[in-house]
C-alpha cells in the first residue's frame, strides 16, 4: 500500500504529508476517465487547478460547507487510493480538516465510505479506500464524492491543490482469472 | 565553357560540396539550356536533399532519364500517383519504363505503399530478371511475402544473365552499328558535351560517360590516361576493338580532358594500395551495370536524334586510338584479372555495404540511382549501385571484359559472378524465410555465410530477429549486441533489439541503448521506438506514446512504430486510436502479424470474439509456428464456445515451444471450464514442475480443488499461491475465495 505518516487508524487523524508522489507500481491513476466537478469555486481557482499536476495553483471553494469535489466515471472502476496534496504552511486555514468521501451510483445515493481528521497537513496525504476485509480492497463505484467538512482555524472556504485518484491495474491479458507474476508467463503473454 | 562547368559540378557533387556543385550547375543550365544539363541539375538538388526543387525543374519533361529523375523526387515528396504517372504514362500501357531495373523497382515501391500489391511484385520480379543483382527488389519482395526461392533468382539463370548483359555492352561497343553502341555512343556524345564532367570523376564515371557502359569507358579512359598514370592502367583489360572504340567515343574531348582525367585517375588509383585501386574500380562497373541496364532503355529516347552524328565521329575517332589503347590495355590483362578476383571479396563486402544501406534507406538507395544516371560520381552513389549492378561478366571465354574499368577475362568474370550471386543466394535465402518466418531454417541459412559476413551489423541484426520472433529472447539479445559492436552506427533492426530488451525487463540496457541510439541518430524512427519501449517498460504510457508517435512522424512508412503507437493506446485502454494505429500499420504492411495480433487484443477486451478470432487466425496464418499467437486464437476459440478447437490449437503451442508456459495454463483454463477438472489438474501438475514460482498456477489450483470441494487442498495452494505475491487483485480474490471456502459455489459470485 502507499506510504503514509503517523496515521494512526482508530482516530482516524492523518498529520504531516509526504513531499514526493510515492505509489505502488500496481496502482494507476484513473482521474483521467472521470468527469470532476466542484460544488463552488473562486474565478480563477476552479477545479482544473486541482488536476493540473501543479501544485502552485489550486481549487478554492466559494460557498458553504461542505464543500464537495465530484468524480464520475462513465462506468464502475475500482478504486483505491485517493491522495490530495494539501499543505497547512501555504493555506493555513484554507487547508481542510475533516475530510469525507463517499462513494455511489450518482448524487441520489452516496454513501460515506471513508472519514479522516487531517491535522496540519503538509503534502500529500494518502487516504485508503480499503476496508479490513480482504474483499474489500477495492471500492466499486461509478462516483466518488470527496467532502470538505471543516477547515483549520474554522476557515470557511477551502483550498486543495491536488487530487489523485488510484485503482488496481487491470490484467494486460484478457480473460485471464489471475495475473501473471513469474518472468517465464509475462514474457511469453504478449506479443509486441 | 559548358565542359568545364560540368566537369567542376561533377568534382563538386563527387566531393560533396554541394552547395558549389548546385550553384555551378545553376550557372551551367542558365547557359546552356539543355535536358541534359537539366537532369545534371536535378541530379545535385536530389543529392542536397532537395526533392522539391528538383520536382519543379523537372516537372513536365519528357525524356526518359528526366522522367525517372522526376519519379524519385515525387517519391521523396510523397506525391505517388505524379511519380507513377512519371514512370509509366496512363494511356500508353505499353510503354517502356525508364531506367530499366531501376525505373521498375521504384515503381515497384510505388505501387506497394498505395496498396497495390500485385502490380507491386510484378514490378519488382521485372526488376530483379533486369538486374539480377537489385537485392533490394528481392528484399521487398520477401516482405511482401511473394518472393520466390533464392536459388531460383540468384541461380545461374542469374548468372547468364549477367554474363550476358556484360557481353552485350561488350559487343555492342565493339558494333557501331548496333542499336546499344549507338545509344552508349550518343550517350558519350552527350556527356561528351560537358566532357570535363565525365574525365573529372573516378574512373567509373569516365568511363560511364564515355560509352555509358562498363567496358567501354573505363577501358578508355584508362587507355587515354594511361600515358600520364601508370596507376590504373594495370587494371584495365579490354578488348582492344572495345578500347578502339572507347577511345574512338570521345576522342576531342578526351584528348582535352585526358590529362584532367589521368591526373584524377592518378590521385585516384595511386593513392592506395593496388587494392584500394582495385576497389574504386570494382565500384565503378557496378554503378556501370546500373547505368547499363538504364541507359539501354534509356539512351534510345534521349539520344535518338543525335544518334547518327555521333556515330559516325565515334566509329571515325575509334580508329584513331585504336593502337594506342590496344597496346595499353593488352598488356595488363593478366594482371587485372587476378587483381579482379581478390577484389571480389572487397566487391562481396562493398556489395553487403551498399545492401544494408539500400535496406536502411530506400529512398537514399533511389536517390544514389538518380544521382548516377544524372551522371553525377558519388562514391556513396557508387557503393549502392554496387549492390544492384555487381560485377558482371562476360561469359566469354578468352574475350576480356571491361567491367567499370577493370577488364577482366570471360572466365574469370563468370567466377565473380557467380560468388556474388553465391553470396546473395544464402543472404536471399535467409531473409526471404525469416520474413515468413520460418526462423530457424533462416538461422541455418545464416550459419551457412563464411565469417566475415556472418559477423556483420546486417547479418546478426537478422539472426537476432530470427531468435526474436522464436521468442529465444536471450539468444536475441546476444546476437543483437554483436551486431551493435561490429557496427554501432547502424540503426537496421534496433527497434527489434529495444523490444527484446522490453521483454527480458532489462531497464538498464535499454534505457542505455535508447541513449546511444538518440545521440547516434535524432531523426531514425527506431531510436525513438527504443525510447518509447523504456518509457513503456516503466509504465509511462502517455510518455512512450508520445515517443512512438515521434517515430511515426519520422518516417510513417515505418510499420513498428504504428504497431506500438498501438500497443500504447490500449494500455492507455483507447481502444479507438489503438485500432487506427493497428490498421495503420497493417496498410504499411499486411504481412506484420504483431498488428493482426494486436487488432484480436482489443476485440478479445471488447468481447468481440469473432472479430478477434479472424485477427488471431491472420496473425496465425502469417506466422505459424508462433506459440504466442496459437494459444491466444486458442483463448479466443474457446470464448466462441468452440473448446474442441481451442484445446487442438493448446495442443499445437505446446508442441511447438516447449518453453513456453502458457498454452498449458490455458489449456487448463478451458479445461476446468469444460469440467474437466482432473485433466485440467493434471496439466497443472505439469506446469507447477516447469514454473514453480507462478502463483496464478496454484491459484487457479485452488479454484479447482474447491470447486471439487477438496477444501485443504484448495487451501493449501491459495495459500503457496498468496506467498507468490501476486497482484493486489489477486490478493484481494484469493483471499475471499479462501473465507468462501465452505460456500458452495452457486453462491460464490467472486471467482
Amino acid at each position: 500500500m502507499a506510504t503514509e505518516s503517523s496515521e494512526s487508524e482508530e482516530e482516524g487523524k492523518i498529520t504531516g504529508g509526504n513531499q514526493h508522489l510515492i505509489v505502488e507500481d500496481d496502482l494507476r491513476e484513473m482521474g483521467k476517465k472521470a468527469a470532476w466537478s466542484v460544488s463552488s469555486c473562486k474565478t480563477g481557482n476552479g477545479v482544473s487547478s486541482v488536476r493540473d499536476d501543479n501544485l502552485e495553483t489550486y481549487w478554492q471553494s466559494d460557498g458553504a460547507q461542505p464543500h464537495l469535489v465530484n468524480i464520475q466515471f462513465q462506468k464502475k472502476v475500482k478504486l483505491q487510493l485517493v491522495v490530495l496534496f494539501v499543505d497547512f504552511k501555504l493555506d493555513e486555514s484554507y487547508t481542510p480538516s475533516k475530510i469525507s468521501i463517499r462513494a455511489g451510483d450518482g448524487f441520489h445515493n452516496l454513501k460515506e465510505i471513508k472519514t479522516v481528521e487531517l491535522v496540519k497537513p503538509t503534502g500529500w496525504v494518502y487516504l485508503s479506500l480499503s476496508g479490513n476485509d480482504p474483499r474489500e480492497t477495492f471500492v466499486n463505484t461509478f462516483m466518488l464524492q470527496i467532502a470538505v467538512l471543516s477547515n483549520h482555524l474554522n476557515g470557511r472556504d477551502t483550498h486543495v491543490r491536488q487530487i489523485k485518484v488510484y485503482g488496481p491495474r487491470p490484467n494486460s491479458i484478457p480473460h485471464q482469472p489471475f495475473q501473471f507474476t513469474s518472468r517465464e508467463f509475462i514474457t511469453y503473454s504478449i506479443v509486441r | 565553357m559548358e565542359a568545364i562547368l560540368t566537369e567542376r559540378v561533377q568534382n563538386s557533387l563527387r566531393l560533396f560540396m554541394f552547395k558549389n556543385a548546385i550553384f555551378l550547375c545553376e550557372r551551367l543550365f542558365a547557359e546552356f539550356p539543355s535536358e541534359v544539363n537539366l537532369q545534371l541539375l536535378a541530379a545535385c538538388y536530389l543529392q542536397n536533399n532537395q526533392a522539391y526543387s528538383a520536382y519543379h525543374i523537372l516537372k513536365g519533361t519528357q525524356t526518359a532519364q528526366s522522367r525517372y529523375l522526376f519519379a524519385i523526387s515525387c517519391f521523396q515528396m510523397d506525391l505517388l500517383s505524379e511519380a507513377e504517372t512519371a514512370l509509366c504514362h496512363a494511356n500508353e500501357p505499353g510503354g517502356e519504363i525508364p531506367n530499366g531495373a531501376a525505373g521498375h523497382y521504384l515503381l515497384g515501391l510505388i505501387y506497394r505503399y498505395t496498396d497495390r500489391k500485385k502490380s507491386a511484385i510484378h514490378h519488382f520480379r521485372l526488376a530483379l530478371s533486369i538486374d539480377p543483382l537489385l537485392w533490394a527488389a528481392y528484399e521487398e519482395l520477401s516482405v511482401l511475402g511473394a518472393a520466390e526461392e533464392a536459388t531460383a533468382v540468384f541461380g545461374e539463370a542469374a548468372a547468364l544473365c549477367i554474363q550476358k548483359q556484360y557481353l552485350h555492352q561488350g559487343e555492342a561497343t565493339l558494333q557501331i552499328s548496333s542499336e546499344d553502341y549507338n545509344l552508349v555512343s550518343s550517350r558519350n556524345f552527350a556527356s561528351e558535351d560537358a566532357c570535363p564532367r565525365q574525365v573529372k570523376h573516378t574512373q567509373g564515371n569516365s568511363y560511364r560517360d564515355i560509352l555509358g557502359n562498363n567496358h567501354g569507358a573505363a577501358v578508355s579512359s584508362g587507355a587515354a590516361s594511361q600515358p600520364q598514370n601508370d596507376g590504373p592502367s594495370p587494371f584495365y583489360n579490354t578488348p582492344s576493338p572495345m578500347a578502339s572504340q572507347l577511345s574512338g567515343v570521345a576522342p576531342p574531348p578526351l584528348c582535352r580532358n585526358v590529362q584532367p582525367n589521368g591526373s584524377n585517375l592518378n590521385k585516384g588509383n595511386t593513392d592506395g594500395s593496388p587494392r584500394s585501386v582495385v576497389n574504386t574500380t570494382i565500384q565503378a562497373p557496378r554503378r556501370k551495370f546500373v547505368d547499363e541496364g538504364k541507359l539501354r532503355k534509356i539512351s534510345g529516347r534521349l539520344f535518338s536524334n543525335s544518334g547518327p552524328r555521333r556515330s559516325t565521329r565515334l566509329s571515325g575517332d575509334s580508329r584513331a586510338n585504336t593502337n594506342a589503347n590496344a597496346s595499353v590495355v593488352a598488356g595488363n590483362g593478366t594482371n587485372n584479372s587476378s587483381k579482379y578476383l581478390g577484389s571480389s571479396k572487397l566487391s562481396s563486402v562493398a556489395l553487403r555495404k551498399g545492401q544494408s544501406r539500400a535496406n536502411e534507406n530506400i529512398e537514399e538507395g533511389l536517390r544514389t540511382e538518380a544521382v548516377d544516371d544524372a551522371r553525377a560520381n558519388m562514391v556513396p552513389v557508387t557503393s549502392s549501385s554496387v549492390s544492384s549492378g555487381d560485377v558482371r561478366s562476360h561469359g566469354q571465354d578468352g574475350a576480356t571484359v571491361l567491367v567499370g574499368g577493370v577488364v577482366i577475362s570471360g572466365s574469370k568474370v563468370i567466377s565473380g559472378a557467380s560468388e556474388v550471386l553465391c553470396l546473395l543466394r544464402t543472404l536471399g535465402e535467409g531473409y526471404r524465410l525469416s520474413c515468413l518466418y520460418r526462423c530457424q531454417d533462416a538461422l541455418d541459412t545464416y550459419l551457412r555465410l563464411p565469417h566475415k559476413h556472418y559477423n556483420t551489423g546486417w547479418v546478426m541484426s537478422q539472426v537476432g530477429k530470427a531468435h526474436f520472433e522464436l521468442v529465444d529472447y536471450l539468444e536475441a539479445e546476444q546476437a543483437f549486441s554483436l551486431a551493435r559492436r561490429v557496427s554501432p552506427y547502424s540503426l537496421e533492426g534496433m527497434d527489434v533489439y529495444s523490444t527484446v530488451l522490453y521483454h527480458l525487463k532489462e531497464d538498464m540496457k535499454l534505457s542505455y541503448l535508447a541513449q546511444e541510439l538518440i545521440s547516434t541518430d535524432r531523426l531514425a524512427p527506431q531510436s525513438w521506438c527504443a525510447v518509447g519501449n523504456c518509457y513503456s517498460l516503466q509504465k509511462d504510457h502517455e510518455t512512450s506514446l508520445k515517443n512512438f508517435q515521434r517515430a511515426v512522424q519520422l518516417n510513417p512508412r515505418f510499420a513498428y512504430a504504428h504497431t506500438l503507437c498501438g500497443h500504447e493506446y490500449v494500455a492507455l485502454e483507447d481502444f479507438e486510436n489503438g485500432i487506427k494505429s493497428y490498421q495503420n500499420a497493417l496498410c504499411i504492411d499486411y504481412r506484420h502479424y504483431n498488428a493482426w495480433y494486436g487488432l484480436g487484443m482489443i476485440y478479445l477486451r471488447q468481447e468481440k470474439f469473432e472479430f478477434s478470432e479472424h485477427h488471431f487466425g491472420m496473425a496465425f496464418q502469417i506466422n505459424p509456428r508462433s506459440s504466442v499467437i496459437m494459444s491466444f486464437l486458442g483463448t479466443a476459440l474457446h470464448a466462441l464456445k468452440k473448446s474442441e478447437d481451442a484445446i487442438e490449437i493448446m495442443d499445437r503451442a505446446i508442441l511447438a515451444d516447449k518453453k513456453n508456459p502458457l498454452p498449458m495454463y490455458q489449456k487448463a483454463n478451458i479445461l476446468m471450464s469444460l469440467e474437466k477438472f482432473d485433466d485440467a489438474l493434471e496439466v497443472l501438475e505439469d506446469l507447477k514442475e516447469y514454473a514453480p514460482h507462478e502463483s496464478s498456477v496454484h491459484a487457479l489450483m485452488g479454484k479447482i480443488f474447491k470447486r471439487r470441494n477438496m477444501h485443504e487442498k484448495a487451501m493449501l495452494h491459495f495459500g503457496i499461491a498468496l506467498d507468490l505475491k501476486p497482484s493486489a487483485i489477486d490478493v484481494a480474490t484469493i483471499k475471499a475465495a479462501i473465507e468462501k471456502l465452505h460456500v458452495p459455489d452457486e453462491l460464490d459470485d467472486n471467482l
